[in-house]
């Protein structure tokens, strides 16, 4: 099972992150949920996933803050941003550290799973 | 008996005579005639030389009797006589008027007093009223200021003072606005609105808090209707902006609030249709599509809550783009098709050829798009008609959506872009809207510098209209 893509998941809620996950399980995917940025960012130390699934609004260290570390640690792991509010102005600030999307909580996860997958595609090309 | 021959004669010379004198002489105060038997006394009163007219008057008698009177005697103690009757008689006359003048004179002057009399207690009066007047303005809790035409001060009052942070001395005479540090006034007359109100905001020097003035202002015309100055009322409503500033936080608070467990229900439900968790019964399925929609009926009226909050905080900005409204119009016309197709109403496209592309924001318009033509199919009966409609003139552009549904009752046009209103005439069984749909419309197009109304009556369907200005 070394093909398994390996999903991050960092958001605080696991109320929408058990849905999301139990989803994304059932279309083939191996995640790993986590509930906040500190821990998002020691599982990217231990491995780092094939894409991130990362919450901006968060208690603590927030989404931003997270990204900027795990930009540190890794430069080219896509990440997708989620965010529960359709507001441009939270994305433009975490555009500067290479986002590869966003997906509203509101939306269809099938939307999150075509966000995900055109990004998995895209990175592959450029590791080509 | 004898002595007494010339009295016939005499009496109808003298009374010739007295009529034909008196007729010269009685006039002697109007007719310039006799100005010359008058001397002004040092007084200016008129004084009559009588030794003068005795002379001239006997005189005259002379002259006239001479066709009567043979002898010169006799002439002369008639001429006498008649001139001593005739004189007798002037003088009872002249008293009489004299006094009548008097009398005149009397009367005129006691009117005079009593006419200044009366005027000095009217103006008294109007004093008491101006101080009352001013006592009134001074203790007014609200600001009041006014200027001349050339917007200088004329007035103000304390609490005018007060919110300005300048006295009526320093102010008195000079323009408004003069005095007033730059950074001081942050914005000074933002655009006035319907009613002429206007807000001002203030940074005051002394404790470094800000003040938001409400400037009310009306023009003073005189009685030709020429302007003379301006009057403005000015009120404190620095608590109630932070009051509205704390409502809309408190409303976008608890939206995000409310978004967050709603995004895990409709998610986990979602999931559950899936049935990748596991198979659904009919019955289940059902039901968890009832709850699904009603998930999704709540996350519209929250997005609409926040919308409308932000957009009346001001807080949403454009994003601004030439964009093609026909291009618009159409998405959201394609987007309902399938919605009034199952009401079987036909939405018709009636777009002017070549419309000029308009500054506004894409998604904006959409939203106002899908408000209005939403609310069309919503209310048209089956089989209805829309018609979408655009047209351009020089400055704008016009946009309208037509429908032949129940119409507005007159009563309720000038609630419908309230918030919250529903219309009585919604069917029970109809989608129910959040009621926010058309105040997010009007404050999208007001944003815009736009205009939205609509016209409508009952039973002969309703077209709203808006219109977005074109960049010169």
């Amino acid at each position: 099972m070394t093909d398994e893509i390996k999903v991050l998941l960092i958001d605080d809620d696991p109320d929408f992150t058990q849905p999301m996950a139990f989803w994304l399980k059932s279309k083939g995917y191996l995640v790993t949920e986590v509930h906040s940025g500190e821990e998002g960012i020691a599982k990217v130390k231990e491995s780092v996933p094939d894409i991130i699934f990362l919450d901006l609004n968060m208690p603590v260290m927030d989404g931003i803050e997270t990204l900027k570390r795990i930009r540190k640690i890794n430069g080219n792991v896509p990440v997708i941003v989620i965010s529960a509010y359709v507001e441009k102005a939270n994305t433009r600030d975490v555009e500067d550290y290479k986002i590869s999307g966003v997906f509203y909580k509101g939306e269809d996860f099938q939307k999150g799973l075509s966000l995900l997958e055109a990004a998995l595609r895209t990175h592959r090309k450029l590791k080509k | 008996m004898l002595e007494l021959w010339w009295i016939l004669p005499a009496v109808a010379v003298a009374s010739i005579v007295v009529a034909l004198l008196v007729k010269v002489v009685i006039s002697v105060p109007k007719a310039r005639a006799g100005i010359d038997l008058q001397q002004p006394d040092l007084e200016g009163e008129p004084v009559i030389d009588e030794k003068k007219v005795d002379d001239r008057l006997q005189e005259v008698v002379f002259e006239e009797i001479g066709g009567f009177v043979d002898s010169n005697y006799k002439r002369k103690e008639m001429a006498k006589a008649v001139s001593n009757l005739v004189d007798r008689e002037l003088d009872e006359r002249i008293k009489l008027h004299t006094e009548r003048l008097r009398e005149e004179y009397e009367n005129e002057i006691s009117q005079k007093s009593l006419n200044e009399e009366i005027a000095l207690k009217k103006y008294n009066k109007v004093l008491v009223e101006k101080k009352n007047t001013e006592a009134v303005i001074k203790s007014i809790a609200d600001g009041l200021v006014v200027v001349d035409a050339e917007g200088k001060v004329i007035m103000m009052n304390p609490a005018a003072e007060k919110l300005l942070g300048s006295s009526k001395k320093e102010k008195s005479g000079k323009p408004i606005n003069e005095g007033l540090k730059e950074e001081q006034m942050l914005t000074l007359a933002k655009k006035a609105d319907e009613k002429g109100h206007r807000e001002i905001e203030l940074s005051s020097s002394q404790n470094e808090t800000k003040k938001i003035i409400r400037s009310s202002s009306a023009v003073i015309e005189n009685e030709n209707g020429e302007t003379v100055g301006m009057v403005s009322v000015l009120s404190d409503i620095t608590k109630q902006k932070e009051l509205d500033r704390l409502k809309a936080n408190f409303i976008t608070n608890v939206t995000h609030e409310l978004r967050t467990p709603l995004i895990a229900i409709d998610k986990s439900i979602a999931l559950l249709l899936t049935k990748d968790p596991g198979p659904l019964l009919p019955a289940q399925e059902q039901f968890l599509d009832i709850a699904k929609r009603n998930i999704s009926r709540l996350s519209n009226l929250i997005n609409d809550l926040l919308d409308i909050s932000k957009l009346e905080s001001g807080k949403i900005d454009l994003q601004l783009k030439e964009v093609s409204l026909s291009d618009l119009a159409d998405e959201v016309i394609k987007s309902f098709e399938t919605w009034a197709g199952t009401k079987s109403i036909i939405i018709r496209r009636e777009f002017a050829k070549s419309l000029p592309k308009v500054q506004a924001d894409p998604e904006r318009i959409i939203q106002v798009f899908n408000n209005l033509v939403g609310n069309a199919i919503k209310f048209t009966p089956n089989q209805g008609r829309i018609l979408v409609r655009l047209e351009s003139s020089d400055s704008e552009l016009t946009a309208s959506i037509e429908d032949n549904g129940p119409g507005i009752p007159k009563e309720d046009i000038d609630k419908i872009f309230g918030k919250f209103y529903q219309s009585s005439l919604l069917h029970p069984t109809d989608t129910v809207g959040t009621g926010l749909g058309l105040p997010i419309s009007k404050e999208i197009i007001d944003l815009h510098g736009g205009r939205i109304w609509v016209e409508s009556e009952l039973n002969q369907g309703t077209k709203f209209k808006f219109v977005l200005p074109l960049k010169k």
